[in-house]
């Protein structure tokens, strides 16, 4: 146990020393698309992290929009740093959830789906219809991009939103909120009699994952430097996310991050060769992975792992026989 | 006791319709023609959601294909789109049982959040489909007929729309006989109610869920083609309609379609009188997206209490 152990810590250094040194070796249009794959990456996780508790949220653009706004708005208005923005965006977004979630996490199934797009819905469109404020229809632009766009700290920004999000999940994985959400996924019913409080315990996690999506949309919008109702609340922010957690494995940290991964980059060279309309191989995905290969990259490496080993095991066992 | 609240509630509702009628006409008007398209739409859906139990996220993007349907059809062989959308019907009620049958039958046993995003997945393909095939690009028929007006005192309107109206009402009658009257009809009530003991009757559960789906898909598509009509189409055009056939439904209440029709008077007028206000119809969207959570939400606490 200790030896796999050891060897995942390797790797993950390993992995984390290459993604801090890939601009090193990588040129800017590569690092561009890296950039973007992290934000989404970081849409990916925070989805799943309130999957875990079997709620399905179509939310994510909306939560996303929320956090651009917030931060742009309150740079625009305050003289406050970018990185203070996007912290402070994250905490607005995580206490809009929080307070909305006290009201509609007492829904269930394809009512939440369909709440929690309508959510996103109402935001767009309020912020659409309030002009002197927030823009209106064309949006605001900020005096200048993070960094000054300067490559380095502006990937370093994007690295850094996906660690956090990572060390959040990892955190609640290894907590008494990974057991309560499961317990929650598999019969809520028998969750509520063994005594995990139901509805504090979804909406802890509804506005730790409202507040992530907040921050990746608050970073996004500090390296493009605008925001408009209809690009900062495009359903691609929903779309694209769910795809890449479905491919890789939902249920856990390591397979939406493999996911945004291999379906961020696939996207980015397929979309040289069909420049409209690409999306379309997005919602092939979807319905491939959730009709043929429910639990993703991360679920089919693991049959394997485990196929392996017991194979090992049995070989192991014969000759301890002979 | 009920019927009493029943009866009150109607009684204020048609003397508030009066007075809107008196204050603002075009309002009632505009919004009986508004809810006459989202019944139309939402009626099919609740149709599905009745027996098969399966929210279908691709609803809307069925009908914005029927209306592609239509439109490819009506311009290429230069026919009225009211003729070219038979044949868009037949091919709509042909997809909605290829889609059924290779895709949503295979999650039927899955859990509900499989369905979900499953369809979700289907709304994206047939968006990005018509959008490689067509571009995004909007497009409208100009017809003749649509610009038809009627004069009421020094009030002047668009009368076509209330062909959505009478669209609506037909479907909605059309359905009744079916489920009432034929012996598939009552099949499929019954596998509505209780799939297992519909089985242990014999009937042939998932052929009644291919037929109902499918027959859905062709009401939607019958839709499509009038929706051409008044309407410019482009790929996401669907959209909204799902939502807004969903938050109906769930308003109506699963299964009760008779009083999706006036779920939709509801929503039209509600949006027909944000627009009349200058400057503020693009608030109209919101009324009906705070009605969506509104509803539900009243739903769950009144179910709760029970």
């Amino acid at each position: 146990m200790t030896r796999s152990k050891t060897r995942k810590r390797i790797f993950l250094g390993v992995a984390l020393l290459v993604a801090v040194l890939y601009p090193l070796y990588a040129g800017p249009y590569p690092q561009a698309i890296i950039r973007t794959v992290f934000v989404y990456m970081a849409l990916a996780l925070s989805w799943d992290i309130l999957l875990r508790s079997g709620q399905l949220s179509f939310g994510l653009a909306g939560f996303f929009g929320l956090g651009s706004y917030a931060s742009v708005l309150l740079s625009i208005n305050v003289p406050v740093g970018s990185l203070v923005s996007i912290l402070f965006a994250g905490i607005f977004t995580g206490l809009v959830a929080f307070l909305l979630g006290k009201v509609i996490l007492r829904l269930r199934g394809m009512y939440f789906a369909i709440a929690t797009l309508a959510l996103g819905e109402i935001f767009r469109v309020i912020i659409r219809n309030w002009k002197g404020f927030a823009g209106g229809p064309e949006g605001k632009i900020l005096p200048s991009v993070i960094f000054d766009g300067a490559p380095w700290p502006s990937y370093l920004l994007t690295l850094g939103l996906v660690l956090v999000v990572i060390g959040v999940s990892e955190l609640i994985q290894h907590s008494r909120y990974h057991f309560g959400l499961t317990a929650i996924r598999n019969n809520e019913v028998v969750a509520m009699s063994r005594g995990i409080d139901v509805p504090n315990t979804l909406n802890h996690v509804f506005s730790i994952s409202a507040a992530l999506m907040g921050m990746a949309g608050a970073v996004f919008a500090n390296l493009y430097g605008f925001v408009t109702p209809e690009n900062t609340f495009s359903a691609d922010y929903t779309l694209l996310p769910l795809a890449m957690a479905l491919l890789g494995g939902i249920y856990g940290t390591w397979g939406p991050v493999v996911g945004a991964l291999v379906l961020g980059v696939v996207a980015e060279y397929l979309k040289l060769f069909i420049p409209y309309g690409h999306l379309i191989v997005y919602g092939i995905i979807i319905i491939l992975v959730i009709l043929f290969m429910p639990r993703g990259f991360v679920g089919l490496f693991g049959d394997l792992l485990a196929n392996r080993r017991r194979g090992k095991d049995a070989a192991k066992s014969k000759e301890a026989a002979a | 006791m009920k019927k009493g609240m029943l009866v009150a509630g109607g009684v204020i509702a048609l003397v508030l319709l009066v007075l809107l009628f008196v204050w603002k006409p075009t309002v009632i008007i505009y919004g009986v023609q508004r809810a006459g398209l989202y019944a139309a739409i939402a009626i099919p859906m609740g149709l599905v959601l009745g027996i098969v139990h399966i929210v279908n996220l691709a609803h809307g993007e069925f009908m914005m294909v029927s209306s592609y349907l239509t439109y490819f059809l009506a311009t290429s062989l230069g026919i009225d789109p009211l003729l070219a959308l038979i044949p868009a019907t037949i091919v709509l009620f042909i997809l909605g049982i290829l889609i059924f049958k290779l895709t949503i039958s295979h999650t039927l046993k899955a859990p509900e959040l499989n369905q979900l995003i499953l369809t979700f997945g289907i709304a994206i393909v047939l968006v990005q489909a018509v959008n490689l095939i067509a571009t995004s690009q909007p497009r409208k028929l100009s017809l003749e007929y649509v610009t038809a007006s009627a004069k009421l005192g020094d009030l002047h309107f668009g009368t076509y729309d209330f062909i959505f109206v009478a669209l609506a009402i037909v479907i909605l009658l059309g359905l009744q006989w079916f489920l009432k009257k034929t012996k598939s009809g009552r099949a499929a009530v019954a596998v509505g109610q209780n799939p297992r003991g519909a089985q242990l009757v014999g009937i042939n559960v998932n052929r009644t869920y291919m037929l109902v789906f499918g027959i859905a898909t062709a009401l939607v598509g019958v839709v499509g083609g009038f929706f051409l009509t008044k309407q410019s189409i482009f790929p996401a055009v669907g959209g909204s309609f799902t939502m807004k056939s969903f938050a109906l439904v769930a308003m109506a209440g699963i299964g009760n379609l008779p009083t999706i029709l006036f779920a939709a008077l509801g929503l039209g007028i509600a949006e027909a009188f944000i627009s009349s206000f200058q400057g503020y119809a693009g608030w109209s969207h919101i009324v009906f997206f705070a009605l969506i959570i509104g509803v539900i939400l009243v739903r769950s606490y009144v179910g709760s209490r029970r």
